[in-house]
């Protein structure tokens, strides 16, 4: 800068011309010509150039509405690449003036038109090429979705499959538990009904062989069903003094709706009632009663079964355990 | 082709090529950034994206023809945009048909939606350019105010302030070798 003062007054304008706020074209083509000249002046435009560039980012944060950027792309293919590739005016008429005939112009527009189409196919090609490009990349990520899917997909059925097998073994086993438990449960129930039988049966044979031991008693008589096959039994203890007796049966069932067993004495009169008992879940019961006479006088004894309340001497019910004394 | 990952001279230089991509990469970058500054400038929608519209189709046509070595692309950009827009605010003058010079508020820009992202970018460089303009003496703000922002000519603000040229020429320089020293260390590297 050589500080003449036209010199002075484009360097001064520097600001004005990166602001666009020059007045007047010759000043700007005076401030253009001391920055193609002068050093200095071209770091102060390049500097001032630059923080003007920044002010833009002061206006208020505004996005464009999403249509321009549709707008911008499609221009840009209907921009006319060919405009390049025209003939100047100039030539073409020096063209005409020369004598040339139509055809050469014709010629050249043939060969302008040529060459517009030639780089427009290229162009076209070049843009081919690029979406060619990227549907093959495109295509590269949906065939690796694809294989990932599958995987993911054969991964979960095979998931799907363990986790069924894995559910018909849980179902399997429950089944087996189920019928273990019930089992068990069975066995549960049968002892707890030998274990009754047995407690009752310890309780009479102890509360028998107590009386037998302490109070002196003995065995006089068995008795058992002399008709059919029965798994009940029974006995007569008597004390060898006095006329105490004792009758305890096991095996008995259940006697019918108001009725109840009854324990006869039978001798040459006929059958004489001594009692009346009903029996435990096991068929058992105890009877202690006094003989009216010894029991060798007796010919048999048996039990009945009779209407509660309503014993006479004559027995009507089946006799279901008996035995002869004699 | 991974266009996000390309610099800004990069795909200028494929858009010199015709890669349309590439000038939507650019767009992407710096589309809302110039829509705003017409938007600034014009308050008009519609104006506001003819000159958007104006400036990138600039950027397609001479893209090819740009100079790194004249300085950044987004000055370059900045500037296309800045010029295309005061003309458009100087027709209008002319055509006294569209005034807007008392206007600031934009009660007439239809904006767009921006990501949060794009959004927190935007509000934090506007932030800065305006923090360096407070930071500006009144009067050199109202330059810089009435000749970026409102076009008006050195002689148009000497007019309107009732100041001599010389005095509006000098804070004008002023103004933009201070808003430099401020701008240019937290803003120089980002666009």
């Amino acid at each position: 800068m050589t500080g003449s003062r036209e010199e002075n007054q484009a360097f001064e304008n520097i600001a004005g011309y990166v602001l666009n706020s020059l007045d007047s074209d010759a000043e700007r083509e005076e401030v253009e010509e001391l920055i193609s000249t002068d050093s200095a002046a071209q770091r102060e435009h390049r500097e001032m150039n630059e923080t003007a560039g920044l002010l833009a980012l002061g206006a208020e944060p505004m996005a464009p509405p999403a249509r321009l950027r549709t707008s911008i792309l499609d221009q840009t293919r209907l921009d006319n690449p060919g405009a390049k590739t025209q003939a100047p005016a100039g030539l073409v008429s020096r063209l005409v003036q020369s004598g040339y005939a139509a055809s050469a112009i014709a010629a050249i527009l043939v060969l302008a038109v040529a060459v517009t189409v030639g780089v427009q196919n290229s162009r076209l090609n070049n843009e081919v090429g690029q979406l060619r490009n990227k549907l093959n990349s495109e295509l590269q990520v949906v065939n690796a979705l694809r294989e990932e899917l599958e995987s993911s997909k054969t991964d979960s059925m095979a998931m799907v499959n363990q986790m069924e097998s894995e559910m018909k073994k849980m179902e399997s086993d429950f089944g087996s538990t189920l019928a273990q438990v019930s089992h068990q449960e069975q066995i549960v129930s049968e002892l707890s009904i030998a274990n009754n039988a047995l407690v009752q049966a310890l309780r009479d044979q102890s509360w028998l062989t107590y009386v037998a031991m302490k109070e002196g008693y003995q065995v006089e008589s068995w008795l058992a069903n002399q008709q059919v096959p029965s798994d009940a039994s029974g006995l007569i203890a008597v004390r060898v003094v006095g006329n105490e007796a004792v009758f305890q049966v096991h095996g008995l069932e259940q006697p019918l709706p108001g009725h109840a067993y009854t324990l006869w004495l039978i001798d040459n009169g006929g059958p004489n009632p001594v009692a009346q008992f009903s029996v435990s879940e096991i068929g058992s019961a105890t009877v202690a009663f006094l003989l009216p006479a010894p029991l060798y006088l007796y010919s048999s004894v048996a039990v009945t079964q009779e209407p509660i309340g309503k014993v006479d001497h004559n027995p009507s019910g089946i006799t279901v355990l008996s035995t002869e004394t004699k | 082709m991974n266009y996000q990952g390309l610099q800004d001279l990069e795909l200028l230089e494929l858009v010199g090529e015709k890669d349309r991509e590439a000038l939507a990469e650019l767009y992407d970058r710096y589309g809302r950034r110039v829509f705003a500054l017409a938007a600034r400038m014009l308050n008009d929608s519609v104006s506001s994206e003819e000159v958007t519209q104006d400036v990138f189709m600039s950027v397609w046509r001479r893209g090819g023809t740009y100079a790194s070595n004249k300085g950044k692309f987004t000055t370059w950009l900045f500037s296309i945009a800045h010029n295309r827009t005061i003309d458009e605010l100087r027709k209008r003058k002319r055509d006294r048909s569209r005034q807007n010079d008392d206007i600031d508020d934009h009660l007439n820009i239809e904006a767009g939606d921006m990501s949060p992202a794009d959004a927190a970018v935007a509000q934090s460089e506007y932030a800065k350019v305006r923090e360096a303009m407070d930071d500006l003496p009144t009067e050199q703000k109202q330059v810089i105010e009435l000749s970026y922002f409102k076009g008006l000519t050195q002689t148009e603000i000497a007019e309107k302030t009732d100041q001599p040229l010389g005095t509006v020429k000098t804070r004008m320089r002023l103004a933009l070798k201070k808003l430099r020293n401020s701008l240019s260390t937290e803003m120089g590297a980002q666009v």
